[in-house]
C-alpha cells in the first residue's frame, strides 16, 4: 500500500473518531479523544505496519474505529442516568401536567358539545361587509345600547340624495305577542326592521324561504335560533307558515344563524317589511353602508357626522364601525388575559424566590426542565381559560350576545387571574431540582423575635435536594422565600433502602 | 462501591486481563478477542465502579519512544476482591487468561 493511501486511511479514521466524539458529553470529550487517538496509533502500528500494509489490516483498524461510536453512546447514556429524575411523590410535576391536560381536554370537549360555543367558534359569523356603520345620536354616545334615532329621522335621511351612504336600514325593538294557530301566544322581543336589514348586514339564515315562495304583500319574520328551539321545538317545517305579531300577519322565512346578531337590542325575531319599522313611531337604530369611496376614509372605528333633523336643523351624530361590534371571542379572551396580567402584581408577588446563595450549581438541563415546567403550566392554563369561559358564557343558548360576552369577559379575567396566581404559587412550592412538591412544613422562630432572627415556615424536599425558608413577615433582610441546597453530606438521611446494582451489559 | 457487584463473564474476563498485565484497551482487546465497542465501555464502567483505576503515561516516556502517551489501567483493592469472587463463579477464567503473563511497565 502506498504512503498516499495510508494517509487517506488515517484521515478517514480520524474523521470517524471525531464524529463519534460528538456523542460524548462535552466535559469528557477531550480525554476521550486523547485516549482513542492514542489507541488508534497503536492499533495501526499493530495491524498495518508500514512495510506490509494490507487491506485486511485496514479493515481491522476501521472495525476498531467503529467501536468508538458504541463507547461514545454508552458515555452519553451514562450521563442521562446521572440526571436527577423527576419526583414521583403526590403532586409531582407529571401529575400536575396530567391534571392540567385533563382539564384542558374536558373543557374543550364540553365546548364542542355545546351548540352555542360551537356556533361562536365558527369564524364565518364575524365576517361583516366592509363600510358598515351604526349611526347614533352623539348626545347618547356613552350608551350605545339605547335607541336614539327616531323613525322620522330615518325617513328624512332615506328621502334625501346621499353622498356618503349607499344603503340604510332601520330597526327598533319592541316586546310584542307572537302567536301561532298551533302553539299559542308568547311575548318576544321583536325587531321591526327594514326589509333590507339582513341583506345589508350580510346575515345568513337557515331554512330560507325563496323570494318566489314568500308573498310580497305580507311582512316576513325571521326567528332567532333560541326562539326557534324553545318555542317551536326546532321544527324546520315552521318556515313558510303564518304567525301573528301583534296585529300583523307575517310569514316565517327562516331561522337566523345562532350568534350572528351583534347589534344593540335583545332580539327574538325580526319582522321585515316595508314600513313595518316606522309604523308605530319610537326610537330605533340605523345601520348604514358607506359608499366604497368613503369607506376608505373611515380611518378610526368612530366618526362624527352632521346631518339634518326632521325640523330642518343640523345635529351631531356618531358613526360606529360595525367591525368593532363584531369581534369574536378571541378578542375578548385576549383583552381579559392582558387585564389579568396587569392585575396580577397587585394580588401576588411575582418573584419565584431566591436560589442564588449556594455553591450548588445545577446543570443547565435541570434548570431548563424547571423553566419548561413553568412555561408548560402557563401554556395549558390559556386554553383552559378560553374554553371554560366560553362554556360558561354560552352554556344556555337563550343568553343574548351581550350577556354572553359579559360572562366571557368576567369569567376569563377571573379564571386567568387566579390561574396565574396558582401557577406562580405552585412553582414556588416545588423543589427546583426534582420539581416535587415540598412537604413537612415546620414553624421556625418566634414572631416576637422577628427583628432579631428569622421567623417563618420551613419546607423540605423529600428527595433531599434542599429546604425552603418562607418568612412569616417580609423584612428588609429577608423579603422573599429562600431555597437552601443541601450538600451531599445529607444524602445518608434520604438514601434509598436498597441499592440497585447496574449491570455491565 | 457500596456492595460487591456480580460481574458478567465478559466484565470478569476484562478484569482478569487487566490483572494479568494487559493494562491498556488495545491489549485487552487482543487478549480477550472482544471488539473495541465492548471493551472500552466495559472498562469505563469498571472504572466508574472503582474496580479499576486509570492513569496517563508520562509524556517524556512516550516522547522518548516517539509515540503518543497511553492510558493505563490497574485493579483496585475492590477490583481484586471482585475478581476473586468472579474466579469462583467462573472457574475457567484463570485458564483463559493466565496471570503469569504479567508484564512490567
Amino acid at each position: 500500500m502506498t504512503p498516499r493511501f495510508a494517509l487517506v486511511f488515517r484521515g478517514l479514521y480520524l474523521c470517524l473518531l471525531r464524529s463519534a466524539s460528538m456523542l460524548v458529553p462535552r466535559r469528557q470529550r477531550a480525554e476521550w479523544w486523547k485516549e482513542w487517538r492514542s489507541e488508534l496509533w497503536h492499533v495501526r502500528q499493530a495491524c498495518t505496519p508500514e512495510a506490509s500494509g494490507s487491506l485486511r489490516g485496514e479493515q481491522e483498524v476501521a472495525a476498531f474505529c467503529l467501536g468508538a461510536f458504541q463507547d461514545a453512546y454508552c458515555l452519553r447514556c451514562d450521563l442521562r442516568r446521572e440526571r436527577v429524575p423527576l419526583a414521583t411523590t403526590k403532586g409531582s410535576a407529571s401529575q400536575c401536567m396530567l391534571f392540567l391536560t385533563a382539564v384542558t381536554v374536558a373543557s374543550c370537549g364540553i365546548a364542542l358539545l355545546l351548540p352555542g360555543v360551537r356556533a361562536e367558534l365558527q369564524p364565518s359569523h364575524y365576517r361583516i361587509a366592509p363600510g358598515l356603520v351604526l349611526i347614533q345620536s352623539a348626545r347618547a354616545a356613552a350608551l350605545d345600547s339605547v335607541p336614539t334615532i327616531s323613525a322620522e329621522q330615518f325617513q328624512v335621511w332615506e328621502r334625501r340624495r346621499q353622498h356618503i351612504f349607499d344603503g340604510f336600514a332601520f330597526y327598533r325593538v319592541v316586546r310584542e305577542p307572537l302567536s301561532t294557530a298551533s302553539r299559542g301566544q308568547t311575548t318576544l322581543g321583536i325587531a321591526h326592521a327594514s326589509l333590507n336589514l339582513f341583506e345589508l348586514l350580510g346575515l345568513s339564515m337557515r331554512f330560507p324561504l325563496s323570494d318566489g315562495q314568500a308573498p310580497d304583500n305580507v311582512p316576513r319574520i325571521v326567528l332567532s335560533d333560541g326562539v326557534w328551539r324553545s318555542d317551536f321545538g326546532g321544527d324546520p317545517n315552521i318556515v313558510g307558515h303564518r304567525v301573528t305579531v301583534g296585529s300583523l300577519q307575517a310569514t316565517v322565512v327562516g331561522v337566523a344563524t345562532p350568534g350572528s346578531w351583534r347589534l344593540p337590542g335583545k332580539v327574538d325575531a325580526w319582522l321585515l317589511g316595508p314600513n313595518v319599522e316606522t309604523g308605530y313611531g319610537g326610537a330605533g337604530f340605523i345601520v348604514a353602508r358607506l359608499m366604497s369611496s368613503e369607506a376608505s376614509n373611515l380611518w378610526s372605528e368612530k366618526g362624527h357626522l352632521k346631518a339634518p333633523t326632521p325640523d330642518g336643523s343640523l345635529d351631531d351624530f356618531l358613526c360606529v364601525s360595525l367591525a368593532e361590534r363584531t369581534r369574536g371571542p378571541q378578542d375578548i379572551f385576549l383583552f381579559a388575559v392582558i387585564l389579568a396580567c396587569l392585575a396580577l402584581p397587585a394580588t401576588t408577588s411575582l418573584p419565584l424566590g431566591e436560589y442564588r446563595q449556594s455553591s450548588h450549581k445545577l446543570s443547565w438541563s435541570t434548570r431548563l426542565r424547571r423553566w419548561s415546567f413553568l412555561l408548560s403550566k402557563l401554556a395549558l392554563l390559556l386554553p383552559i381559560v378560553y374554553f371554560v369561559s366560553l362554556d360558561l358564557a354560552y352554556l344556555r343558548i337563550t343568553f343574548d350576545t351581550f350577556t354572553s360576552e359579559y360572562i366571557q369577559l368576567v369569567s376569563s379575567f377571573s379564571i386567568c387571574l387566579f390561574g396565574l396566581r396558582w401557577v406562580l404559587r405552585d412553582q414556588r412550592q416545588r423543589c427546583p431540582v426534582c420539581l416535587g412538591k415540598l412537604s413537612h412544613p415546620a414553624k421556625v422562630g418566634q414572631p416576637s423575635r422577628t427583628f432579631l432572627a428569622w421567623n417563618g415556615t420551613e419546607l423540605i424536599c423529600v428527595g433531599g435536594h434542599g429546604l425552603l425558608h418562607v418568612p412569616e413577615m417580609p423584612t428588609s433582610w429577608f423579603s422573599t422565600q429562600r431555597w437552601l441546597y443541601l450538600d451531599p453530606s445529607w444524602e445518608i438521611l434520604f438514601a434509598e433502602p436498597t441499592v440497585v446494582s447496574t449491570g455491565y451489559f | 462501591m457500596a456492595m460487591e457487584a456480580k460481574l458478567s463473564h465478559t466484565a470478569a474476563m476484562i478484569l482478569q486481563a487487566v490483572n494479568a498485565g494487559h493494562i491498556y484497551g488495545f491489549s485487552v482487546m487482543e487478549m480477550t478477542g472482544l471488539p473495541s465497542g465492548t471493551v472500552y465501555p466495559a472498562m469505563r464502567r469498571l472504572e466508574r465502579d472503582e474496580l479499576i483505576r486509570s492513569h496517563w503515561e508520562q509524556q517524556s516516556i512516550a516522547d522518548a519512544e516517539q509515540r503518543p502517551p497511553r492510558k493505563y489501567y490497574k485493579l483496585t483493592r475492590a477490583g481484586k476482591m471482585t475478581l476473586e469472587a468472579s474466579r469462583k463463579r467462573y472457574p475457567l477464567l484463570a485458564k483463559l487468561i493466565s496471570s503469569e503473563q504479567v508484564e512490567s511497565i
